[in-house]
């Protein structure tokens, strides 16, 4: 389980002049600019269930999570997994968690891989009826065993990040935290990766916080969605109500005749708007209020729709709403 | 609870493996440095005003140059490890959030990897460098204090000086390399240590050489115990009490700097930012 209670991290950055007189000042003088990575943040995760920890890019998702495992050490407030305190008591937690950072590798670079993995058994203590087990377990689902002898170097992105995710889970944590597992990853890897962090959750039942910036990921792995924006929470609650949250949202993308046009159209009702988008037609409504059947009869008679496309609103969009809306309420604070 | 250092163990005796060539161009720089400091103290005894047969600080030329032979294989024997810039490439890659999010000590490790180092080079360079030069030494009547069969016992005294020389060394080398959490930078601080070390350890020069104040201080820092006293201890220049005082003392500031060195640390992993990603 893992408890976040008002946690704060607040960053000192030197504030540098410019040029070569700025620089000498800054021998000088320590002016620092703070910044607030992470501000107040509160929730608590249960074990077993997998997390989708979103946000921008800098809205301290990585900030949080090397707080949760250790690294950091919070400005203010507390983390407890499972009841312990990460920062305080670093190699009692750091035996309970997996952590991937999709950016860097852990793994040791110039020796074989299945070396590393050696290693980390030994540093885990891990007996070796659990590693047998593991690596078993790991290489069917990671598809690993074909490059366990080549030296990490030597593998592509894609064959590190899964040596990377099954060095993490090798000494079968209770909780993971995997920051942007599928960076740069193709479909198929992608795919590799989605489907061993599900079989890991129900096998081991493990706990997973996961960050990334594929919606993808978030749809087919999470429950539970955590929305973070400039160091708080903008959203904490199940996938579902994340996605209805502007409403039962729909789209009807239709193939019309050439003469009409989104202005021209004859109106249904205020409720549905009508775009254009590469030459077709894009209807946009809350399907509890305008009725789906209602809205594609229009189409067809009144729009005279030759083809037509229907599709429920993504995460994505609104998450791309939700940050659209924060950016829009901060241009006009300032 | 130690098993788990033993990979950084082996690593580090592996490692040492890799920079044989390096080994061989050391060795020929340290053969024409070794011949300066020769002929520089054959020049200040000569010199002196009792001739070259005079004994300036207890030392005659001869015991000198036995002096400057052994401190330069035992230093090179001792001190090969890097744990200063590791450290300093942990931090400016990044990379010691790998070793915090992992169930072991980061100190543990250096100190693991160290001693791989120092077992490797013992067996490999040590047994061969120091039989070499006792023999050659011995036979050339430069190591007067040598008496059979205590120089036997006496090496059991050496080899655990010469431990908690290279403990000493990675210890120091390791607050110096926290301190690079501060600073972010290594060079500085890798330079300061270094010319401490070379100065303070009577590896340029004995600390019976110091003038008496300094001396006096000199000789109860830890520092002396990191050259100097294992090889005046070799060349039995000290009788067993005073061998067993210079053990004591080493051992003793190796507690006090591995307790300091987990004070600094726990306060520096505070100020750890690993920025990105």
């Amino acid at each position: 389980m893992i408890e976040v209670n008002d946690l704060t991290k607040v960053f000192k950055k030197p504030i540098r002049g410019n040029g070569l007189s700025g620089m000498v000042k800054t021998l000088f003088s320590r002016k620092y600019d703070e910044i607030r990575a992470v501000d107040g943040i509160s929730f608590t995760v249960p074990d077993g269930e997998i997390v989708g920890y979103i946000g921008a890019n800098g809205a301290g998702k990585s900030t949080t999570i090397k707080m949760m495992c250790g690294i950091l050490t919070p400005t203010s407030g507390t983390v407890f997994i499972d009841g312990v305190e990460p920062y305080r008591k670093r190699r009692q937690v750091a035996q309970r968690i997996g952590v991937v950072f999709g950016q860097k590798t852990q793994l040791w670079w110039d020796i074989p891989l299945v070396e590393s993995f050696k290693v980390l058994k030994e540093i885990y203590q891990i007996s070796d009826a659990d590693y047998r087990e593991r690596m078993d377990f790991l290489g069917e689902v990671l598809d690993i065993t074909r490059f366990l002898s080549q030296p990490v170097r030597t593998l592509s992105l894609g064959e590190r990040m899964r040596a990377d995710l099954a060095a993490s889970m090798l000494h079968n944590p209770r909780i993971l935290f995997l920051d942007e597992p599928t960076i740069g990853m193709d479909v198929l890897v992608k795919e590799k990766i989605r489907l061993a962090i599900r079989a890991l959750n129900k096998t081991y039942g493990t706990t997973v916080v996961l960050t990334t910036h594929d919606m993808t990921d978030i749809e087919n792995l999470c429950s539970r969605i955590i929305l973070l924006e400039k160091g708080s929470i903008l959203y904490d609650g199940p996938q579902k109500s994340l996605k209805t949250r502007f409403g039962n949202i729909k789209t009807l993308t239709l193939t019309v005749p050439a003469e009409i046009h989104a202005e021209t159209a004859p109106m249904l009702s205020p409720e549905v708007a009508v775009s254009e988008a590469d030459g077709r037609l894009v209807l946009r409504f809350d399907a509890d209020k305008v009725a789906l059947e209602q809205a594609i009869q229009y189409a067809f008679r009144d729009l005279h729709a030759m083809d037509m496309k229907i599709a429920e609103i993504s995460i994505g969009d609104v998450v791309k709403t939700i940050l659209e809306q924060q950016e829009a309420e901060h241009a006009e604070k300032v | 609870m130690l098993k788990k250092y033993k990979p950084f163990l082996r690593a580090g005796a592996i490692d040492t493996m890799a920079y044989r060539f390096n080994i061989l161009i050391w060795a020929a720089i340290t053969v024409c440095e070794v011949a300066c400091m020769v002929f520089l103290w054959l020049a200040v005894y000569r010199s002196s005003e009792g001739g070259i047969d005079a004994e300036i600080h207890g030392f005659t030329y001869r015991e000198m140059i036995a002096y400057v032979v052994l401190t330069t294989i035992f230093n090179f024997v001792t001190y090969n490890n890097d744990t200063l810039w590791n450290i300093n490439t942990d931090i400016k890659k990044g990379t010691v959030g790998n070793y915090l999010i992992k169930p072991i000590s980061y100190r543990g490790k250096f100190a693991a990897t160290s001693l791989g180092n120092l077992l490797t080079m013992t067996l490999m360079f040590g047994v061969p460098l120091y039989a070499a030069a006792l023999v050659t030494l011995g036979v050339l009547g430069f190591l007067p204090g040598l008496s059979f069969p205590a120089f036997f016992a006496n090496l059991g005294l050496f080899l655990l000086s010469g431990l908690c020389a290279s403990l000493l060394n990675d210890t120091i080398s390791y607050i110096f390399g926290i301190l690079c959490f501060y600073t972010s930078s290594g060079w500085g601080l890798n330079s300061l240590k270094v010319t401490l070390i070379s100065f303070l350890s009577g590896t340029l020069l004995p600390i019976a050489f110091f003038p008496k104040g300094l001396r006096e201080v000199v000789s109860r820092m830890p520092f002396a115990g990191m050259s100097q006293n294992p090889v005046l201890i070799l060349m039995m220049k000290y009788d067993l009490k005073e061998s067993l005082r210079c053990v004591a003392l080493s051992v003793a500031w190796i507690v006090v700097l591995e307790l300091f060195a987990k004070l600094l640390f726990s306060h520096a992993v505070r100020k750890v930012t690993v920025h990105g990603g």
